[in-house]
């Protein structure tokens, strides 16, 4: 089932990435590097830059929820896990144009709105890790005088430092292989998110080669983040 | 991509061989998918009884056209037969992918009405000889439209448009080459201006000592655009002339004209082809080679190409300019339609400045050198 769902379609664009007519080549990766590697960093920066804002809202939001269970918000947290990323990315353009349309089509929006997205799978992650710590080191810090803030910053996140790796490395390499926000956003010129180029050189030129070569540094940029995922869960 | 081919699968999946069925794909909109489900469909089926037509829409853009290469090309690869598409709507680049790797069908000259097929459209497609392959169902125009409250004077040349960008920064739109084909073919225009190459451009041999003429007006186009703001696709360059948030923008006239037939539009916004012109992009009815359904097929474009189904479902119903002969179609025309039609941009605007995309070698050239200088 592996082989033939995941395997398989891998192979077959690896071997598309370094053949032309029937020889071996490198000139669809000479390609990528001449016309995309700002966009291979630019979307490295966007992803990164998601992934910060999403934990920058999820911490406090998930540690505010481990110390005072309140499940309507708990609930409404949880709300982006069910909307889709083209709706997001629609949403999220249509509310910013008329008042920031600037901002709509930036790095930032595309940032912000991947960050409202995965903001229910941050939620779901940080809650069960920060459930996971025992209430005798936050009662134990709260009888010394530590007030919310700190039993987030010095209890929580420490103790949950493995469960976070872990939820930034599968919130990373999901931005990194974003497609339907970045659509739905980003301006038609300026550095592009890697889906979006692979879209555009098969879509536009046909170009089934370069789009799989762009396939390919995105899988590597992805198994970069996997690893270090399966080194944790080995560790 | 792979969901586009998914649905035309499962859409496609009953054989094509029963009796009278025929499937048509459209590469396009949702309310070109409409117009032959609803209208043209229902009208062929009247003159020809038992026809079962199977209308199915795979999305929008080049992608959409892609998605149809796409599954006749694995079925011809495969030695499949026959191929369960009779009628596709595809892009000119696509037809003219298709013509050049022998997927499709020879079938004008069975036509009817095939004296009706004119224009260079239907001659050539960069570069490739489609002469006989296609008919468009309606031609489609890219435009310059903008916002009369905001514009004095509408621009009647790219200086005009250079100027009045330079006066108005921001204000003045076009999606790119990465948004969609209305951005591509500004781009093109605009290297036809720079360099007065039109004719060797779209007409060949392909000559790579052009490069440096090619290169040099794209480098200007870098300039021009940071007078411009590069929109996210042509819908939203229509969205941000809606919005107020640009006065002047590159734009398709068919997608102008639906967005204010369904009211989604300032009726005010008002379309312009400026000089030396910009490209025309038709949407190609085409047959494959192994259609099962061949025979009808042709018949029901034959259906489409007639002027009064012309006059009726492309410019009364949806104010498209007309796919065949002109001439035999708009005196069937209402002349409330006929205005409608020609608001902005005239039947003489449209036979001066209505140019052709160039040759593949060249439209690969000019958007790889925007690739590389403008980004």
């Amino acid at each position: 089932m592996l082989g033939a769902v995941f395997l398989w379609p891998l192979a077959a664009s690896v071997l598309a990435s370094l053949t032309r007519d029937g020889e071996a080549t490198v000139a669809h990766y000479a390609t990528v590097w001449r016309l995309y590697r700002a966009d291979v960093l630019y979307t490295i920066g966007v992803a990164a830059a998601g992934t910060a804002l999403t934990f920058a809202a999820a911490i406090p939001a998930c540690g505010w929820l481990r110390l005072r269970a309140f499940g309507p918000v708990e609930f409404l947290l949880k709300v982006p896990l069910f909307v889709p990323f083209v709706v997001v990315g629609h949403a999220l353009r249509v509310a910013l144009s008329p008042h920031a349309p600037g901002l709509a089509g930036s790095w930032a929006g595309i940032a912000l709105a991947l960050a409202w997205k995965h903001l229910g799978l941050a939620a779901l992650l940080l809650l069960g890790a920060f459930r996971g710590v025992d209430e005798a080191y936050l009662e134990a810090a709260r009888d010394v005088g530590a007030g919310g803030g700190r039993l987030v910053r010095d209890i929580l996140v420490p103790m949950s430092a493995p469960a976070l790796a872990v939820s930034g490395i599968l919130i990373f390499s999901s931005m990194l292989a974003s497609f339907s926000i970045p659509l739905m956003m980003s301006r038609g010129g300026g550095p592009q998110m890697l889906m979006i180029d692979v879209y555009y050189r098969y879509g536009q030129h046909g170009d089934f080669a370069t789009a799989s070569a762009l396939g390919v540094v995105a899988y590597l940029l992805a198994m970069g983040a996997a690893l270090a995922y399966a080194r944790r869960l080995t560790a | 991509m792979t969901i586009r081919l998914l649905i035309l699968l499962l859409a496609l999946a009953v054989p094509a061989t029963a009796a009278g069925r025929l499937n048509v794909a459209i590469g396009a909109d949702v309310n070109v998918v409409e117009v032959h489900k609803t209208v043209l469909g229902p009208g062929f089926a009247q003159t020809s009884r038992d026809t079962d037509l199977n209308v199915v829409g795979t999305g929008t853009g080049e992608p959409a056209s892609r998605a149809i290469y796409t599954k006749l090309k694995a079925q011809a690869d495969t030695g499949r037969k026959p191929w369960d598409i009779d009628v596709a709507l595809v892009s000119m680049a696509v037809a003219s992918q298709m013509v050049k790797e022998g997927l499709l069908y020879r079938y004008v000259p069975q036509l009817k009405n095939a004296g009706l097929v004119k224009g260079a459209e239907v001659k050539e497609a960069f570069g490739v000889a489609v002469d006989g392959y296609v008919v468009p169902m309606f031609q489609n125009q890219i435009a310059i439209a903008y916002n009369p409250a905001r514009v004095a004077a509408p621009p009647r040349s790219f200086e005009d448009i250079v100027a009045w960008a330079r006066a108005n920064p921001g204000k003045f739109g076009y999606n790119g080459i990465k948004g969609g084909v209305s951005g591509v073919g500004f781009t093109m225009g605009w290297v036809y201006w720079k360099t007065g190459q039109y004719k060797a451009l779209t007409q060949g041999p392909f000559d790579k000592t052009k490069e440096g003429a090619i290169r040099e007006a794209v480098t200007a186009l870098r300039e021009f655009n940071k007078t411009a703001l590069i929109t996210n696709g042509n819908a939203g360059t229509l969205d941000a002339l809606n919005r107020g948030e640009i006065a002047m923008g590159v734009v398709w006239i068919d997608q102008l004209v639906a967005w204010k037939n369904e009211g989604r539009m300032d009726a005010t916004i008002t379309p312009v082809l400026p000089a030396p012109g910009l490209p025309i992009y038709p949407l190609y009815l085409v047959v494959p080679r192994e259609a099962a359904s061949r025979d009808l097929a042709v018949r029901y474009i034959d259906y489409v190409a007639t002027p009064e189904v012309q006059a009726r479902a492309i410019v009364e119903k949806f104010g498209w300019y007309p796919g065949v002969d002109p001439d035999k179609v708009l005196p069937l025309v209402s002349a409330r339609s006929r205005e409608l039609l020609f608001k902005g941009v005239s039947a003489e605007d449209l036979a001066r400045y209505s140019r052709q995309m160039p040759i593949k070698e060249y439209h690969d050239l000019i958007t790889l050198a925007y690739e590389e200088i403008v980004r």
